[in-house]
């Protein structure tokens, strides 16, 4: 099939490229150095697998509609008119061939955003039903859950109620409490579907006596996997009601990558404006309290060697490189970093929503060869990582290339490592016992 | 002035024209795309990023690419070399050969470094089975075009009657900097821009996290 797509593709695609994009979409030489820096390159060197290659076949596209040599004479600048089956290709490409993980970006003697690039490409296939179906599924899930909120509100307050029990069985506390709609919270945490990121945390809000309640609405937000930013806004928008309606001050992600990247860095710039509440992660709350001694640790508790996977949307998009570190030196005994690690880690495969894509399931093992080779390096026996998509990619990876590491999260090694305030409690009264002791002695 | 100075001078004149009215064309257009200033609160610094970006994120030891790729590396700078010390030269050559005979001489030799480095180009491009299957007729062009620069540049300062082929020659590559790949000497200072704003503003750049 050859004949050329609707004109409504130039419109949508021109409506995309701002001036970022196209400075992106410009400025690449072909110079070819980053091949490397590219997870998929390095597990199966082939052209297809390099940023430059792929971005190219956007930008002969790009150029076939919007450059004036490229309509001229399109073969002198390499265009090519966007057909059908081009543009298949394109989506496939962009969704299962790319993390946007932006460690070509970082590599990238230009600094040309090749994950802006793909995302377009993502954003023309979701505005013509061309995304990958479970990925637009999970994100009208999360939609219709707000819109169908009396019909979840009372299933999920039994959730919460028997997940309440488990906290006071946990704590040894019968009034622990998971509280939900709470007007005037200090936080507002915002969990995963599941107990796995519920839990955990509230039993370290628990033990730090932080003013909190757990959102309605869980943090996931497949609205940006598939560049659909009216679906992602009104995806955020169901948390952003809540933290305002709520009076919240501060809001908090679950250690989860795009989730947070998403309410942190993105939202903002959908309403044109800051919220007028604090977006942090529970990452960063836990870095917080280890410094100051709000919480105290025993690194003796956990033994065992642990590396830390550098989420991409955690780290090399947002920051997060310093926390994690310190609360792993914190509550464990033997941490060892990756090669190379923070704004130069490796994808686990997993990212841009690749974990979802039962598709793609062999092209993400394969990407995730290199975290398997960075994994091994280490000799550690157990991974950390700040994002569930990252975690269920680095099971598989451990699997695949019989890594024999087991996953975990980082609030459930402070969990281990965590001395309970009831027995800081208790040892500072024997202390001050004993200091009265000796001063009587004396 | 003889008839072939005027021409020379006269296509130079043209293609200064066509870069001005071409480059303000480029800008204007990308200007007038959509740009939206990040409002989501900083953790680092986009001044920093921005500086860091132009400057020492630039070294060769910045980036595991560079690390890796020295060799081209070291060719793309010395090539780039050439086409800036090209264009210092068109800047003073019609007083070129006032100049002391050394210094043409020294420049000369940098310039035909430049030049090899340039010819070095083609062969990354026909060799590296990726990048020849991504390379466009504009970019043989554009890199014989600038090769062609950078040597013409390397004889005026060697042979006087060559200043005029030089005009020429300049002329030429000036006008077509705004329409093909040599397009990237305007788009590199957005792309250098918008990266160090991006991983500035967010923190992720050790010298932009350190300014919180």
């Amino acid at each position: 099939m050859t004949e050329s797509v609707s004109p409504k593709l130039k419109e949508q695609f021109g409506k995309l490229v701002d001036r970022r994009l196209m400075a992106s979409l410009e400025a690449c030489v072909r110079c070819g150095i980053c091949a490397e820096s590219c997870h998929y390159y390095q597990a199966d060197p082939k052209p297809e697998n390099t940023p430059f290659f792929r971005a190219e076949q956007v930008r002969s596209v790009y150029r076939s509609m919007f450059d004036p040599i490229g309509k001229i004479a399109p073969r002198w600048v390499g265009a090519k008119p966007p057909t059908q089956e081009r543009m298949a290709d394109l989506t496939d490409m962009a969704f299962t061939n790319c993390t946007l993980c932006r460690r070509c970006t970082v590599n990238c003697p230009f600094g040309v955003d090749t994950a802006a690039i793909m995302r377009s490409v993502r954003a023309v296939a979701s505005a013509n039903d061309e995304a990958p179906e479970i990925l637009t599924q999970l994100a009208d899930a999360s939609i219709a859950r707000e819109e169908n909120m009396d019909l979840f509100k009372d299933i999920y307050l039994e959730q919460i109620e028997m997940m309440e029990e488990e906290l006071q069985s946990l704590t040894g506390d019968p009034d622990a409490k998971i509280p939900v709609d709470v007007e005037g919270v200090d936080v507002l945490y915002v969990a995963l579907s599941g107990a796995h990121t519920i839990l955990p945390a509230a039993r370290l809000f628990h033990e730090t006596g932080t003013d909190w309640c757990l959102s309605m609405f869980e943090a996931a937000n497949y609205g940006l996997f598939v560049a659909d930013t009216p679906k992602a806004k009104k995806i955020t928008d169901r948390i952003v009601k809540e933290a305002k309606r709520l009076n919240a001050k501060r809001v908090v992600v679950t250690d989860c990558g795009h989730a947070y990247t998403t309410l942190r860095w993105e939202a903002p710039n959908w309403y044109g404006e800051p919220f007028p509440f604090e977006v942090t992660s529970l990452i960063e709350l836990l870095a917080g309290w280890i410094t100051d001694g709000t919480l105290e640790v025993d690194p003796s508790r956990n033994t065992e060697s642990v590396t830390y996977h550098d989420s991409c949307n955690l780290g090399r998009v947002s920051g997060l490189i310093d926390e994690p570190r310190t609360i792993l030196r914190a509550v464990c005994e033997d941490f060892r970093d990756m090669t190379p690690s923070g704004e130069n880690n490796y994808c686990c495969g997993g990212g841009g929503g690749l974990v979802a894509i039962e598709e793609a399931v062999e092209k993400r093992l394969l990407a995730g060869k290199p975290k398997a080779e960075q994994i091994r390096a280490t000799g550690a026996v157990l991974v950390a990582a700040s994002c569930d998509n990252c975690r269920i990619q680095l099971g598989d990876i451990a699997t695949n290339y019989s890594l024999g590491t087991q996953v975990t999260g980082l609030p459930e090694l402070v969990l281990n490592a965590l001395i309970p305030s009831v027995s800081r409690k208790n040892r500072s009264g024997s202390e001050r016992r004993v200091n009265s002791v000796t001063a009587v002695g004396d | 002035m003889t008839p072939y100075e005027v021409a020379g001078l006269t296509v130079l004149a043209i293609g200064v024209a066509l870069l001005l009215v071409g480059t303000v064309w480029v800008v204007n257009s990308t200007n007038s795309r959509a740009f939206k200033i990040d409002v989501a609160p900083s953790r680092g610094s986009m001044t920093r990023g921005v500086a860091y970006a132009f400057s020492l994120g630039m070294a060769p030891w910045a980036k595991e690419s560079t690390r890796r790729h020295l060799i081209a590396y070291v060719r793309g700078i010395v090539f780039h070399t050439g086409v800036f010390l090209s264009l210092g030269v068109l800047v003073v050559s019609p007083w070129l050969w006032q100049l002391p005979e050394a210094l043409r001489v020294a420049v000369a030799i940098v310039l035909a470094v430049g030049a090899v480095a340039a010819v070095g180009g083609y062969w990354i491009r026909l060799t590296d089975e990726a990048l020849r299957r991504v390379s466009t007729p504009d970019d043989y062009f554009s890199l014989g075009l600038v090769t062609v620069l950078i040597s013409v540049a390397a004889m005026a300062c060697v042979i006087e009657s060559w200043i005029t082929g030089f005009w020429i020659v300049s002329g030429f590559t000036l006008a077509y900097l705004p329409i093909g790949k040599l397009k990237h000497s305007i788009f590199f200072f957005y792309t250098r821009f918008q990266f160090g704003t991006f991983f500035g503003h967010r923190g992720v750049l050790k010298i932009s996290r350190r300014a919180q």
